[in-house]
């Protein structure tokens, strides 16, 4: 019972975090930098998903996502009690913590930095990707492992939309809840010392993208190589 | 008359502040001289792209870089595309590249193939070897300008302007990097835009300097001509002129070429000879007088050409680095006088002491308030 749950959980947040990642990139930098009518609005959507219990969130998704939905009608793309859908029920309440971060880190980037790169020829494009994410990422990757986190511990919504099948929809959390029903309190024991390892991992690294000077060279990613002036 | 290679015409309204000024650039270095607000970074940054001015043309070259209004077809060139050269205010160095990969930044993608020669090449120029691989933020603040300098030349610009290029330098190095900036700057026969408020830069800098105070041009011309004599009082405000008299004339002498001016109130009366000017006798004028064109003697000097001799009591003495002030009250105006330290040790210069302050009347210059 413990390792397809597990699976299923590492499964669930790789996907919900490259979903954060897709769409909270481009949206914080929209929030950060664009100025439009609406702006507050839209930001307070995004951030409504951590102050809203779990349920609610799940509630809406199960409205979106469920017949009569375009999704389905359209598209004929049922999510509801399938892993993906828990996978994106993860990442909506994951997303308000990645764009808060990254949001931040990339309005505190020096506009007269940014001038600077275009007054030596850099398209739009080229300050973006050599300038402005090399200098918020930091608070990008922070924001990012930060939703990780947040989207690995996910419960509520999780169990409103995909519901707990084990083997299918069933991750670590609704494990724990299900081992605790039924008085399987050696089970319940182990799976929580994972869950709270894996989120000490996450919260680790988390402090170390804030801190490390490992995350401050000149690419975007760490493990990408900067074309050098040299090649 | 030379055609000037950078000719801007810029209106801007930011607020309630209302931008409308007029420049013309190169052959060499063009002052934007004015007081913080007063416009200059805004017009620079019009020239640049990296604002829009409401109206207006930027010409560089005879390429028309922005253009709005009855000139021509509108025109709006994209920062990247107008080739010029920007030093910020504080440089805005890349923090997280090192010195070489800053300069390389805008090496145009035709030439990177030859990037480490050109930037090699630049760091020597820019006496930066050795500190190649080093940040920004582990160099100092000269080292940071050259850095800068290096970066905005690396891509061929057609033109530079500098924002306050000395903000963030203490005094002393000020005075050290002028004369380097200098000659960088003439070595680079581009046309050049240096926004300063330092009239000490303007002056060591400049061949031409444009005043700019409240978004408008009052003055340009010579540095010389238009910071050592300003005819304006407000420009002669803004660019720190000491010695701002309220005088009377009392009488031309059109044989000298001289006018005696009397002082009002006072009981022996101030009384300066200043070069003849159109003015009627009893008309009140400003007459201006810089404080370093004032010699400072311990007795009456004799048989000197200077026409104007004070006497004085000193009142107040004051560093100014690299000299010192010296304020003497002469018939109940005071003077302030400029002097060295050795001159002041040498004198044995101190409040209560008597002195005469001598200067020729050609020193002195009148200012249309």
């Amino acid at each position: 019972m413990i390792w397809p749950a597990l699976g299923l959980s590492l499964l669930v947040t790789v996907v919900a975090t490259l979903l954060i990642a897709a769409i909270g990139l481009p949206l914080s930098l929209l929030l950060a930098r664009a100025r439009f009518r609406g702006r507050v609005v839209v930001e307070t959507l995004v951030l409504l998903p951590l102050v809203l219990p779990p349920s609610v969130v799940g509630f809406y998704l199960l409205i979106a996502l469920g017949r009569g939905s375009p999704l389905v009608e359209w598209l004929g793309i049922n999510l509801l009690f399938t892993w993906q859908g828990a996978a994106l029920a993860s990442a909506v309440v994951g997303l308000p913590l990645m764009v808060q971060s990254a949001r931040a880190a990339i309005a505190e980037v020096d506009p007269s930095v940014e001038n600077a790169a275009r007054t030596l020829g850099a398209t739009e494009l080229r300050v973006l990707w050599r300038v402005t994410l090399p200098l918020a990422r930091r608070g990008i990757l922070a924001g990012l492992l930060l939703g990780a986190a947040r989207a690995i511990s996910e419960f509520g919504a999780t169990l409103m939309v995909a519901g707990s099948i084990p083997g299918r929809t069933q991750t670590m959390p609704l494990a724990i809840y299900d081992a605790v029903q039924n008085r399987q309190y050696d089970l319940a024991n182990q799976m929580v010392l994972i869950m709270t390892a894996l989120a000490f991992l996450c919260l680790w690294l988390v402090r170390q993208a804030e801190y490390s000077r490992r995350f401050s060279s000149a690419s975007f990613l760490p493990f990408m190589p900067v074309r050098r002036s040299h090649d | 008359m030379i055609e000037p290679l950078l000719r801007a015409t810029i209106q801007k309204q930011i607020g309630s502040f209302h931008l409308e000024v007029e420049l013309s650039a190169g052959p060499g270095v063009l002052l934007l001289f004015g007081p913080s607000g007063a416009g200059k970074t805004q017009t620079l940054n019009a020239i640049a792209g990296l604002s829009t001015p409401d109206a207006g043309e930027v010409v560089l070259n005879g390429k028309t870089l922005f253009c709005r209004g009855p000139e021509g077809p509108p025109v709006n060139l994209p920062a990247r595309e107008r080739q010029v050269g920007y030093v910020f205010q504080d440089y805005a160095l890349f923090p997280h590249l090192t010195v070489e990969e800053n300069i390389a930044f805008g090496l145009p993608p035709d030439v990177r193939h030859e990037a480490p020669e050109r930037v090699l090449e630049l760091v020597q120029t820019y006496q930066l070897d050795g500190l190649e691989q080093r940040r920004p933020l582990e160099l100092s603040g000269g080292q940071q300008q050259r850095v800068a300098l290096a970066r905005a030349l690396a891509s061929n610009p057609q033109a530079l302007l500098l924002d306050e290029p000395f903000s963030s330098l203490d005094a002393e190095l000020r005075r050290e990097l002028r004369r380097e900036l200098r000659n960088f700057l003439r070595a680079a026969h581009i046309p050049v835009v240096l926004v300063t408020h330092d009239r000490e830069d303007a002056l060591a800098l400049g061949d031409m300097v444009q005043v700019i105070d409240g978004g408008r041009c009052l003055a340009q011309g010579e540095p010389l001509q238009v910071l050592g004599q300003p005819g304006q009082g407000r420009v002669a405000r803004l660019v720190g002129v000491e010695n701002l008299l309220p005088l009377r004339v009392e009488r031309c002498n059109s044989a000298d070429g001289t006018m005696v001016c009397v002082g009002e109130g006072a009981p022996q009366g101030l009384r300066l000879e200043v070069p003849l000017a159109d003015c009627r006798e009893g008309e009140q004028v400003t007459v201006g007088l810089r404080a370093s064109d004032i010699i400072l003697a311990g007795e009456e000097p004799r048989h000197t050409s200077a026409r104007n001799r004070l006497q004085g009591v000193v009142t107040r003495v004051e560093p100014r680095p690299p000299g010192y002030e010296v304020v003497l009250d002469c018939g109940g105006v005071p003077l302030c006088c400029r002097i060295t330290g050795s001159s002041l040790t040498e004198m044995g210069i101190r409040p209560g002491q008597t002195l005469w302050a001598v200067f020729k009347a050609s020193s002195c210059f009148l200012v249309q308030e």
